[in-house]
């Protein structure tokens, strides 16, 4: 079963399109990561997965229902971002206990344990607390709702090292006691790589890339040598990124889908192949202009 | 995992305990202003005085008049603040929609009006025995009202409160709409209490003032507020129904 369903979807905020004709499926019970640069339209769109804001054009269907304005919807979604606002006049005792009367999945012994657990003090107020409290505040409430469809929009912002750890280590083990669909926004794609299972890329409002983790990994190679060499074997490729790497010297990404010969050619000219981390496809693909943050200052 | 089923009327519960605890600051400005408003009310709400031969008296009412106006300011404010970003993202951090979360606005509206209607009638028992003690010791205490009136004016207040706490609503709900209404509302009021003014033919607001005032007949005044009241929340729910959540 599906339990996003986006067709041709399309936000329009004045003249600007801050997502543009996305079309994707968000199987059951599976971790998405959803994967982009700053400012590409991830958290719009999990806005309108959750039902906050209206899309433009295009159909979006969660649990087979417009998400928007949608009470059975609500009731199985929950949206943690570092905005989430939470009452001033309420304990955070209180505020756990409120959330448990809403989610009829709320397993309010796991959110005591957690709030015990990262010393959180029952009688303080959400206003009050650090930005890396308040987003691991938030996750110990994403995570104890276990509703059906998580949504986590940049959990870690805020969080130091040791938190993200167990952050995340809390996610895995939550999810594999009571399987749930999670979508996982990031712009770290490495730091959440070990976790998901299906990556959605999105580049300025755009779908890039929708393949498993492990595609992902495999999706590119790396050649590295004389820029001469490197041009001359790219030809006729299409490669994702080129850059000049010292004198003389290129590095070249192209997507992994050469034929034996062809890379025997590439060893023959003297060049390296290596395999390219996820992470380095992810901002590769994302790039805005093929050469990178290097043409700034060649050009200058 | 599977879906929860959930009725609409058991979340306008939810949200609306969770309203009543967590507004709960509203309830102590309530009292703040009510004190304030004690205290501007000490010199009797209207006063006379006469002689004839060799006695000389005048006399002062203590009315809640002015507790009640504070009441319908604080009523309209208080709505204006619960349709604020703040309040309305509270909401939707639980499980809600654009109607449960209107709805238990409302409620909430409601039920404070009725808490303050309440509350303006003991409060002014407070400041008519506080008067007798701090003015001199002449004084005769006349208490006219029977319990009928007591009730009648009791339920009277509680509507004007109410029905300043909708038209608040609906400003507030206006203004979340669109920031415009924060300039065009103030003009419109002020514009035609001015207007009304140069004209020397004040028309509008009294006709208003009159609509409401000026009805004999108590249950024709119930029925007169309470459509008022729910033309202005239905405005605000169509309104509100459209909006989008978190931008």
């Amino acid at each position: 079963m599906n339990v996003v369903v986006c067709h041709e979807l399309t936000k329009q905020y004045g003249r600007s399109k801050a997502i543009q004709n996305m079309t994707f499926r968000i199987a059951e019970n599976k971790i998405t990561g959803l994967i982009g640069r700053n400012g590409a339209g991830k958290t719009t769109l999990l806005k309108i997965i959750a039902g906050y804001l209206h899309h433009s054009a295009g159909d979006i269907q969660v649990f087979s229902e417009n998400p928007f304005n949608n009470l059975k919807v609500s009731a199985n979604t929950i949206f943690i971002d570092n905005e989430m606002s939470f009452s001033q006049g309420l304990t955070l005792k209180e505020l756990l206990e409120t959330a448990g009367s809403f989610y009829p999945n709320w397993n309010h012994d796991l959110a005591l344990k957690l709030f015990d657990y990262f010393s959180f003090n029952s009688n303080q107020y959400h206003g009050n607390l650090s930005k890396g409290m308040k987003s691991t505040f938030n996750m110990i409430v994403g995570l104890a709702a276990r509703c059906p469809l998580t949504i986590m929009d940049e959990p870690t912002s805020g969080m130091d090292s040791a938190t993200r750890k167990d952050f995340y280590r809390a996610l895995l083990k939550e999810y594999i006691a009571y399987p749930r669909t999670i979508i996982l926004s990031s712009h770290l794609l490495d730091e959440v790589e070990d976790l998901l299972e299906e990556v959605l890329l999105i580049k300025s409002g755009e779908k890039c890339l929708h393949l498993s983790i492990d595609q992902l990994k495999e999706y590119a190679i790396g050649v590295r040598g004389k820029t001469v060499n490197v041009e001359k074997w790219t030809e006729k490729m299409e490669p994702i990124s080129v850059q000049e790497i010292g004198a003389n010297m290129s590095y070249a990404v192209i997507r992994n889908d050469r034929s034996i010969k062809e890379l025997e050619d590439a060893r023959q000219l003297g060049l390296e192949v290596t395999p390219v981390s996820a992470e380095d496809i992810f901002s590769y693909l994302t790039s805005k202009t093929k050469g990178g943050i290097d043409h700034v200052f060649s050009r200058g | 995992m599977y879906l929860a089923e959930v009725k609409t009327w058991d979340i306008v519960k939810k949200q609306y305990r969770y309203k009543l605890k967590s507004y709960f600051g509203v309830f102590t400005s309530l009292i703040v202003i009510q004190l304030l408003a004690i205290l501007f009310s000490f010199n009797g709400t209207g006063s006379g005085s006469g002689s004839s031969n060799s006695i000389q008296y005048d006399f002062y009412y203590y009315t809640s008049d002015i507790i009640l106006i504070f009441m319908m300011i604080w009523a309209f404010i208080t709505a204006i603040i619960i349709t604020t970003r703040a309040y309305r993202y509270d909401d939707f951090s639980f499980v809600t929609n654009r109607v449960i979360s209107q709805v238990s606005n409302i409620l909430f509206l409601l039920s404070s009006s009725i808490f303050a209607g309440i509350t303006v009638y003991l409060s002014t028992n407070l400041f008519q025995i506080l008067a007798f003690y701090f003015k001199n010791n002449y004084s005769i205490i006349v208490d006219s009202l029977t319990v009928t009136e007591f009730i009648i004016g009791m339920i009277t207040s509680i509507l004007y409160i109410f029905l300043f706490a909708s038209a608040g609503y609906l400003v507030g709900i206006l203004i979340q709409l669109h920031k415009g209404f924060l300039l065009i509302i103030p003009t419109v009021l002020f514009g035609g209490l001015i207007l009304d003014g140069i004209g020397g033919d004040p028309r509008v607001f009294e006709n208003v003032t009159m609509f409401f005032g000026q009805e004999t007949s108590f249950i024709l005044f119930i029925c007169k507020i309470a459509i008022v009241s729910s033309l202005l929340l239905l405005a605000s729910l169509g309104i509100s129904n459209r909006m989008e959540v978190r931008k």
